[in-house]
């Protein structure tokens, strides 16, 4: 008990938030996705945080090295969706993913969590330059990056109707770009898109670490 | 390859979503216009055996009228010799109450917004005469932008007139006004109005106002409004839902007067619903009339199936970086590099390719629908070995095929992968200028 005090305190970094308060409600937003993690939930995550945070740079902090080689197991290597997740985990743009912002960001994830929430978060994923539109350049960008990481090539024409073959099909009004309304549309007829955007495992983690569910039952017991 | 493709007129129908007492429900799309729908079948014999003709029309007609976008919405009936078939909307948000169930108590102000819409809907049906009676949470879908969908009309009626007195109570006992249990004559949408309350109690506290083990406790409680609000409903709340919970009929808020309460209004944007279509019931009578030159199609058409199809969002999924799962899977490999290639041959000579090439190598094949599983002992001897392939359409006469290893040891798939793809060489595209299996040959040798 008071071995598990003392560390807890020592294990307290910029940016930490008391499980409580990350699980609770908050009464003014709508779609807080921390609403889609219990407290051992957000205890295990802080673990694994832990963890993530401390892999290269002993901060507390998870930096975009740490992400890379949670990821890749390769701190070094570059991926653009993987920069894209990165940046938007970090909701402050300080350029470091502190623990509620990574609690925050992975309850879209979650298995419960709302279906709204996952069909925006990959729009905002897949809209790479932030102009609220996902843009026919852009489109073709991520369909080149994932051709490089495949150690795949194709010609420009066969790019050029790849990339147009999609937008006619998502592009209701035609204006060359996919809006938010289009978007929804479109993940509506082709559910496996937002695939990627459930882990199952955050229904599993207090498994994944059970000294951490033991400590919570303790902290309980003492209420 | 041949495929079974099941049609009813012009719906191609796929995968069961549910299950009941007298109907099954289906997942089906418009072939005409690509729409998904639930196609609810029932047995005509069952509907006659349990006299439910009357009913089932009732409810068919009812879901026409009382046309909202926040109910499911009834496209169609159709039936042929056999079988009747409701086309329904097809939610695909899931229902409130696993929503509940999973993530525990809504905010006061998530649970604000579903109830507006709820009252919005329920508003709607009774200026048309029809009462609900059986809201519960299980009753309340969400659609794909998180709004409130109200299904179900089973039991409700155009007039009292209907009402069959044999019924001791209509709906969910712990959702049920006290006048229902009584089993007096009563008002529906004053009955309606308590189940809403319920149902925002339900949302706001993560469990049931009225829950005994036995019955008699249960209708006691109802009839007496027993009930204690959680620490965490806020006063404003709780005055709320007591006037709602109003066990006498006469004194309980109505919805006009709910509109106007200050808790109700916060944030609330009133539905505009479109002008009142013309109700066609043409083809609920005609179902019903057994009109024998009306009856739909029912088809299974065996079609030769091409690959899925794959659109350029659906290739961007399966990049390494979308997946997250390694942040959590602490026993996984170190991370494979991608394994796909794409070739510019009919879908089914690549299949063909694929076939031979692994029968020579000693491989069993296992193929269906342009998905193919290789299985073989490593080539150590140290276990058992299996790859899947799979082949998709990603533009007209360009394919991709994604290979994957399902078990076996990492290291002797790659070495399976160069094998293989060094023998499939002449069905693998490459641009122009690109040495005929030179990559190939160089990896090989580091």
């Amino acid at each position: 008990m008071g071995c598990y005090c003392s560390t807890s305190k020592k294990t307290e970094a910029q940016g930490y938030e008391e499980p409580t308060v990350l699980a609770s409600v908050t009464p003014c937003e709508y779609h807080d996705p921390s609403l889609n993690v219990t407290v051992s939930e957000v205890e295990a995550l802080h673990e694994l945080y832990k963890k993530l945070s401390n892999s290269i740079i002993e901060d507390g902090l998870i930096h975009r090295e740490e992400f890379q080689l949670a990821l890749f197991r390769n701190k070094n290597k570059k991926n653009l969706f993987a920069d894209r997740i990165f940046d938007l985990f970090d909701l402050k743009r300080n350029g470091v993913i502190e623990f509620g912002e990574f609690v925050r960001s992975l309850g879209v994830f979650h298995p419960n969590a709302a279906l709204e929430d996952k069909i925006t978060f990959a729009f905002r994923l897949y809209d790479l330059r932030q102009t609220g539109f996902i843009e026919r350049e852009e489109l073709k960008e991520m369909v080149l990056a994932l051709l490089h990481e495949s150690d795949l090539e194709l010609s420009d024409d066969m790019i050029e109707t790849i990339v147009d073959k999609t937008f006619s099909d998502a592009d209701i009004n035609g204006d060359g770009r996919i809006d938010q309304d289009e978007w929804k549309a479109f993940v509506s007829k082709h559910p496996s898109l937002i695939k990627n955007m459930t882990l199952p495992y955050l229904k599993d983690i207090t498994l994944a670490f059970p000294s951490f569910v033991t400590g919570t039952d303790i902290e309980e017991s003492e209420m | 390859m041949k495929k079974v493709r099941r049609k009813i007129g012009k719906y191609e129908v796929g995968r069961t979503i549910g299950e009941g007492t007298f109907a099954k429900v289906k997942f089906a799309r418009n072939s005409e216009t690509g729409d998904s729908v639930a196609i609810k079948i029932m047995a005509k014999t069952t509907i006659l055996q349990h006299r439910m003709v009357e009913q089932i029309k009732r409810e068919i007609s009812i879901m026409k009228i009382v046309r909202n976008p926040n109910i499911v919405r009834l496209h169609e009936v159709l039936a042929s010799q056999t079988r009747i078939y409701i086309i329904l909307e097809f939610v695909m948000g899931g229902e409130l109450y696993d929503k509940i169930v999973q993530q525990g108590k809504l905010s006061e102000n998530e649970s604000r917004r579903y109830f507006q819409q709820l009252i919005d809907t329920v508003d709607h049906c009774h200026r048309k005469g029809v009462y609900h009676r059986d809201l519960k949470p299980e009753n309340l879908l969400l659609d794909a932008y998180g709004n409130l969908k109200v299904s179900d009309f089973g039991l409700s009626a155009l007039t009292k007139q209907g009402v069959d007195l044999l019924h001791t109570t209509c709906g969910t006992p712990n959702y049920v006004a006290p006048e229902v249990l009584s089993n007096r004559g009563y008002d529906g949408a004053a009955a309606d109005v308590w189940s809403c309350g319920v149902i925002l109690y339900v949302l706001m506290a993560g469990y049931l106002p009225f829950e005994e083990a036995d019955l008699p406790t249960l209708y006691r409680r109802i009839n007496a409004a027993e009930f204690v609000c959680p620490f965490w409903f806020s006063a404003d709340t709780k005055s709320f839902i007591q006037k709602i919970l109003d066990p006498n009929p006469k004194t309980r808020v109505k919805i006009e007067e709910i509109r106007k309460e200050p808790w109700f209004k916060k944030n609330y944007f009133p539905v505009k619903l479109g002008e009142d279509e013309q109700v066609n019931l043409d083809d609920v009578r005609a179902v019903f009339d057994d009109i024998e030159d009306q009856y739909v199609a029912e088809r299974s058409e065996i079609t030769e199936g091409g690959p899925l199809i794959m659109n350029a969002f659906e290739m961007i999924a399966l990049s390494q970086g979308l997946n997250l799962s390694p942040l959590f899977d602490r026993l996984q490999d170190n991370v494979k590099r991608q394994t796909r290639f794409v070739s510019r041959k009919p879908a089914k000579v690549i299949i063909s390719s694929i076939e031979a090439v692994a029968e020579s190598m000693g491989l069993k094949v296992h193929s269906r629908n342009y998905k193919v599983r290789l299985e073989g002992v490593s080539a150590n001897r140290v276990g058992p070995f299996a790859v899947v392939l799979e082949v998709f359409e990603v533009a007209p006469s360009l394919f991709m095929v994604d290979v994957r290893r399902a078990t076996g040891d990492t290291f002797d798939y790659h070495k399976f992968y160069m094998n293989f793809c060094a023998k499939l060489g002449n069905i693998i595209w490459r641009p122009a200028g690109t040495m005929p299996n030179s990559n190939l040959l160089k990896q090989m040798t580091l």
